[in-house]
């Protein structure tokens, strides 16, 4: 008989809050974080469009991180409270 | 000793095997049971209790203590007195500049090599000798297993979830070298990183696959080391042309022709920063055309500067073989060194 240990955390690591969800996107800022990889670039100019002519969106703001491999930098995390909503999107 | 894992009951070694494999806890290998008493074992070596925190992975907050490192350490193997190198590389993997969220979640595919510097690796058997880089010995194949071990069980590095990475390469099983010390003129890697000299100590490096290569029909220094800045230069054109740490692993048979001409590292380090080079305009040579854009003039060195590089006496005494070990991608992860802490005060944890 053997009896043997878990090998895991046990605990889920700890988690951001989702903000709460929007009625609507008609006037509201939406930003945009990119990680800067090259597929990024036509995806964001695609969905600024949709957003804007589609989905009456105000205003988009287009933020690239320094590192894509690292967290958004701490300036564009310090814009994000001044945004309805905001898209993350993966380039590759 | 207090535990706070939950533990498991099973009848067999292979009930251990199908409870740790169905829980996707292994890399595909069978492992070790990691029993209360072989953990604790760990944990007195190196006279830890188990909730002791041996740093918080800095992207996503979680905690890791030595708890959690002793069991997977076990699980691959590890015997108590490996167990303090797992320590100090988990400890420098965790330091800012590692970057290990991004380096173990990239599709770039890279994997955690570790360095093994001073009197620790005679201790412990690890050898720097044949076959270096792969199954050269017990306790730099169980070492490298343990890192990989704990990535998947503690940052959840499994792939497909958090290891997003598109190919992986062998060296993600494990990944560990024990620098030649002994048999060598050059200082240990870890002198040149800022370790006094005889501390047993660790260094980690974000790392792409060894690149092997050969060249046995030269003795000038120049020309061995020509080889290496022509692989160096081959990765910058066909992997990536960002400037970070590469390590040379260096075997005796060329390291002694560059020993005899009274090459030193740092002499090593100046050569290949002035001949790993290239212009930007060569990826079009390799069907990377589309990115030279208006920059094919501009000149990009494999590291910022000599003392980014990493030359590691290590490998089997004949042969003119070598390896360029790449960076993940440049400098987005720097090598870290530490020393093997020693704690003189310290009390053995309560039973």
């Amino acid at each position: 008989m053997f009896e043997v240990l878990d090998p895991t955390p046990g605990t889920a690591p700890p988690a951001g809050q989702l903000a709460p969800r929007l009625d609507t996107l008609e006037g509201k800022t939406i930003g945009f974080i990119s990680n800067g990889k090259e597929g990024t670039k036509g995806f964001f100019r695609h969905l600024d469009q949709i957003l804007r002519e589609e989905y009456g969106v105000a205003q988009v703001v287009s933020r690239t991180k320094s590192n894509y491999s690292a967290p958004a930098d701490p300036h564009i995390v310090a814009e994000i409270k001044g945004w309805d909503a905001v898209v993350s999107g993966l380039g590759d | 000793m207090q535990f706070a894992s939950r533990s498991y009951s099973a009848d067999s070694i292979s009930a251990v095997q199908e409870l740790y494999h169905s829980n996707g806890w292994t890399d595909g290998l069978p492992i070790v049971p990691p029993t209360r008493e072989a953990v604790e074992a760990c944990l007195e070596w190196v006279m830890m209790p188990p909730d002791q925190l041996i740093g918080i992975e800095p992207v996503r907050g979680l905690a890791i203590t030595a708890e959690k490192l002793a069991i997977n350490a076990v699980m691959a193997g590890c015997l108590p007195m490996h167990f303090p190198v797992v320590v100090t590389a988990w400890t420098a993997m965790m330091q800012e500049e590692f970057l290990m969220h991004g380096a173990t979640a990239s599709t770039g595919g890279c994997a955690v090599l570790v360095i093994l510097n001073g009197p620790i690796r005679l201790e412990i058997g690890a050898s720097g000798s044949f076959n270096a880089l792969a199954n050269s010995d017990r306790a730099t194949a169980v070492i490298g297993r343990a890192i990989r071990l704990c990535l998947i069980n503690l940052l959840d590095d499994r792939p497909g979830v958090i290891d997003r990475s598109t190919l992986g390469h062998p060296g993600k099983f494990s990944y560990c070298v024990a620098e030649d010390e002994e048999d060598t003129t050059w200082l240990p890697l870890a002198e040149h990183r800022g370790v006094p000299k005889g501390a047993s100590s660790v260094t980690v490096l974000a790392a792409g696959a060894p690149r092997q290569l050969m060249n046995e029909w030269t003795t000038k220094p120049e020309e061995i080391l020509e080889t290496f800045a022509a692989e160096m230069r081959a990765n910058m054109r066909h992997y990536s042309i960002h400037p970070g740490n590469y390590a040379l692993i260096i075997p005796k048979q060329l390291r002694e022709h560059l020993q005899a001409g009274g090459w030193t590292k740092a002499d090593i380090a100046t050569f290949i920063h002035e001949r790993a080079r290239i212009h930007r305009r060569e990826w079009a040579d390799v069907g990377k055309g589309a990115v030279v854009r208006d920059r094919g003039d501009s000149v990009y060195t494999a590291m910022d500067s000599p003392d980014q590089l990493l030359v590691v006496a290590a490998g089997g005494p004949a042969g003119g073989f070598g390896a360029v070990i790449p960076p993940w991608l440049g400098n987005k992860s720097y090598a870290v060194t530490l020393p093997i802490g020693v704690c003189v005060d310290c009390e053995p944890p309560k039973k």
